[in-house]
Formats: structure tokens, C-alpha cells, sequence
């Protein structure tokens, strides 16, 4: 993968840390973003060999804008709470379908895809648990009305609700992660000549 | 591949995308503009039970008379009501606080009982008299349940001026000004109950 393509993959970021404040939060985000890429997924195919090279930008960036647009629309008439506050995120979403188009997402095989839209739910839905859970000190506050969620504690600590704690939190997990999967991977180092 | 057959479709894509938004919109606009009123008024009004009223009562402002009281001014009123019957009056109230004017929406029930305080606006000294914005207040909670009469006049005030009430910390001016207003709006409903009531009782 060259250079341009991890800046662009890191675009997923902001998606990711921006709308996990609470499991509600990234549940909505993930259900919008699967219909959008979807969507998109379902049309892209059949538009792409009737394409020159640059009309296809030119169309991805047309159909994006188009399903985000009108999903946004349709989580404003039935999830407003939710798109007065990841509204925002809405057009990250659209212009993640443009950088999928770029670096190869679509002609990947469907399992990888697959998986790969799995991994990227899981990590998002995981990080808004604990993001909940350590910040608020409850669990799927807001998903339903009239349901307080499952109060774990009564106060939690403010930062990890804040974009910088869950940057801390990513760098925790994927430090884990890291320990996971390579704990005998660094030999001691040796002085011998 | 052919360039303008290639030209062609995007140009099909950009007018079915321009008219499938514009008819998204069109058809789902008074939908999204009756979901905002409600998150509105269940914003403002949150400081009545959801299931205490059942009428619209921002949507039907009542005209106020002798709006002056001797600390603050009422800007508004609104009436809350359930099968016809009052449950609360709310009064929009504007009192002048330390670093500019404060807007306290005041409700009382049909007996001249405080039921809850919401600030709207405040522009007091964060972290002193800006703890007046939070919401819940646990310092506005304590006034509910009192009325004009009770605690009596001299106990409408703070500890300090020989009344009742705590303050906020820091914040003198910023409490005396609440105090003041919420009493005026007390004594206001005692004073017009009949009026403001209206004929539904």
C-alpha cells in the first residue's frame, strides 16, 4: 500500500473516534454507513465498466453524495436527536465511499469485504462500550426511550467521553493488542561482540 | 470505452442524483419540521413531567398584563394543560444578573406551587454563577415546591440577608437576582390566578 492510501485510510479515523461517544452513537453511525456503502456497492458495479477512467470519480463522488444526502434526510425525520449530533459525520461518510473506490476496496473478493466491514463494526462498536462504560458509567444509554441503560457506576471519568481520551483509549487497545500478539517477537538483547 | 457515452451517464447520474435529494426533501420536509418543534418544546419543557400535559403549550403564548415587577420582567407565559384542566403556568422571566440579563423559565401549578426552574439564557462568570446554565440544578431544585407565601417575605432570600435559601458559590449577585425573580413570579401568579388560569377551570 503506498503512502497516499494509508493518509487516505486514515480518514476512517475521524468516523470512528468522532461518533463513539456512546454505543447509540455508533450504532446509528454503523447502520448509516452500511446503507450508504451498500447502496453504493450495489449501483458502483454496474456503472463501472461504461466509465472512462476519470468519469468514475466523477460518478462515485455523484453517488455518494446523493445516498448520504438522502439518508441524512431520512435520519432527520426519524432519528433527529442522533443527526443533530453526528450529522456532521454524514459526509465523511460519502467521501469514505470515494476513498473505498480509490484504493481498491471494490475489487477486493466479497468475503474480504466482508470481513473487513465486520472488523471495522466490531472495533467501532467495542470502542463506544468502553468508551461509555469508563466516561458515563452505563451502557446503551439512549437506545431506547424511557430506558436509562445499564448503570454500571453513577459518575465516569469526563476525558474518555472527549475525542483526545478516545485517541488514548485506541493507543491502550492497540497497545494491547500489540502485546497480544507478539509477546516473545523482541529477543534480549545481547553484548556479545 | 466512449468518451461521451461515458460524458452521458455521468450526466444522468448528476440529474437523478439532484432529483432523487430534491424529492427526499420535499416529501420528508413537514415530518423533519414537526420532529425539530418537538425536540424544541421537549427541550424547553423538560422541566415538566413528559406525561403531565397534553396540549402544545408553546404553540399557544398568552398575552400577559403589568409585565414590570418590582425585580424582573415577564417576557411570556404559556399554559400546560391535560384534558382541559391547567397543570402548570410557565412563565418566562428576564432579571438582570451580574455580568448581564438572565432568562429563567418559571413553572407553577394550579395551586401557586413552584414546580420547576430552567435558566434559558445567562451570560454569569463561568464556573461561579455559570453553574446557573447546568441543567439538572441541583441549587434551582431547591426551590421547588415553595410559593409566595411560603417561605414568608423575609425568607424569600439568601442565608446571608437573613433569608432561607443557600447560594451558589461565588455568585451573590447571580443568586440574589434568581431569588428576586422567582419570588415576583410567585407573587405575579398569586396576584393574576384567575387570569392566568383562564376559563378552562
Amino acid at each position: 500500500m503506498n503512502r497516499s492510501a494509508v493518509l487516505s485510510n486514515t480518514l476512517m479515523l475521524t468516523l470512528l473516534l468522532g461518533t463513539t461517544d456512546s454505543l447509540a452513537g455508533a450504532l446509528g453511525t454503523l447502520l448509516m454507513f452500511a446503507t450508504v456503502v451498500g447502496l453504493y456497492g450495489l449501483c458502483m458495479p454496474a456503472l463501472r465498466p461504461r466509465l472512462t477512467e476519470n468519469s468514475v470519480l466523477l460518478a462515485s463522488i455523484l453517488l455518494a453524495a446523493t445516498f448520504s444526502s438522502c439518508a441524512d434526510l431520512l435520519a432527520q425525520r426519524w432519528f433527529l436527536p442522533w443527526q443533530q449530533t453526528f450529522g456532521l459525520y454524514v459526509g465523511l461518510i460519502a467521501l469514505q465511499c470515494v476513498v473505498l473506490e480509490n484504493n481498491g476496496f471494490w475489487r477486493q473478493s466479497q468475503a474480504e469485504r466482508f470481513k473487513l466491514f465486520g472488523l471495522f463494526g466490531g472495533l467501532m462498536l467495542g470502542l463506544a462500550g468502553l468508551r461509555e462504560l469508563v466516561g458515563h458509567g452505563s451502557l446503551g444509554r439512549g437506545l431506547f426511550e424511557h430506558w436509562p441503560g445499564l448503570v454500571v457506576f453513577s459518575e465516569g471519568l469526563h476525558l474518555i467521553t472527549l475525542i483526545p481520551g478516545a485517541f488514548i483509549l485506541l493507543a491502550l487497545l492497540l497497545a494491547a493488542r500489540q502485546a497480544m500478539i507478539r509477546p516473545n517477537s523482541i529477543s534480549k538483547e545481547t553484548h556479545r561482540p | 470505452m466512449n468518451r461521451t457515452a461515458s460524458a452521458f451517464i455521468v450526466l444522468l447520474l448528476a440529474v437523478i442524483g439532484i432529483a432523487a435529494t430534491f424529492f427526499v426533501q420535499r416529501i420528508n420536509a413537514p415530518q423533519i419540521a414537526a420532529e425539530q418543534r418537538l425536540i424544541e418544546s421537549r427541550k424547553l419543557l423538560d422541566l415538566l413531567p413528559l406525561d403531565a400535559y397534553d396540549n402544545q403549550p408553546l404553540e399557544h403564548p398568552m398575552a400577559l398584563a403589568d409585565t414590570t415587577l418590582s425585580h424582573s420582567t415577564l417576557t411570556g407565559g404559556y399554559r400546560a394543560t391535560e384534558r382541559g384542566q391547567t397543570v402548570a403556568i410557565l412563565l418566562r422571566s428576564q432579571t438582570q444578573g451580574y455580568a448581564g440579563a438572565i432568562e429563567l423559565l418559571i413553572a407553577i401549578d394550579a395551586n401557586g406551587k413552584l414546580l420547576g426552574v430552567k435558566t434559558l439564557k445567562q451570560t454569569e462568570t463561568p464556573g461561579l454563577g455559570g453553574h446557573l446554565g447546568d441543567w439538572p440544578n441541583t441549587w434551582l431544585q431547591t426551590f421547588t415546591g415553595t410559593s409566595s407565601k411560603e417561605p414568608t417575605d423575609a425568607g424569600w432570600a439568601l442565608k446571608k440577608d437573613q433569608g432561607q435559601f443557600d447560594q451558589v458559590a461565588g455568585a451573590t449577585i447571580t443568586s440574589r437576582a434568581v431569588i428576586s425573580a422567582i419570588h415576583d413570579a410567585l407573587r405575579y401568579f398569586d396576584e393574576h390566578r384567575a387570569a392566568l388560569l383562564g376559563s378552562e377551570t
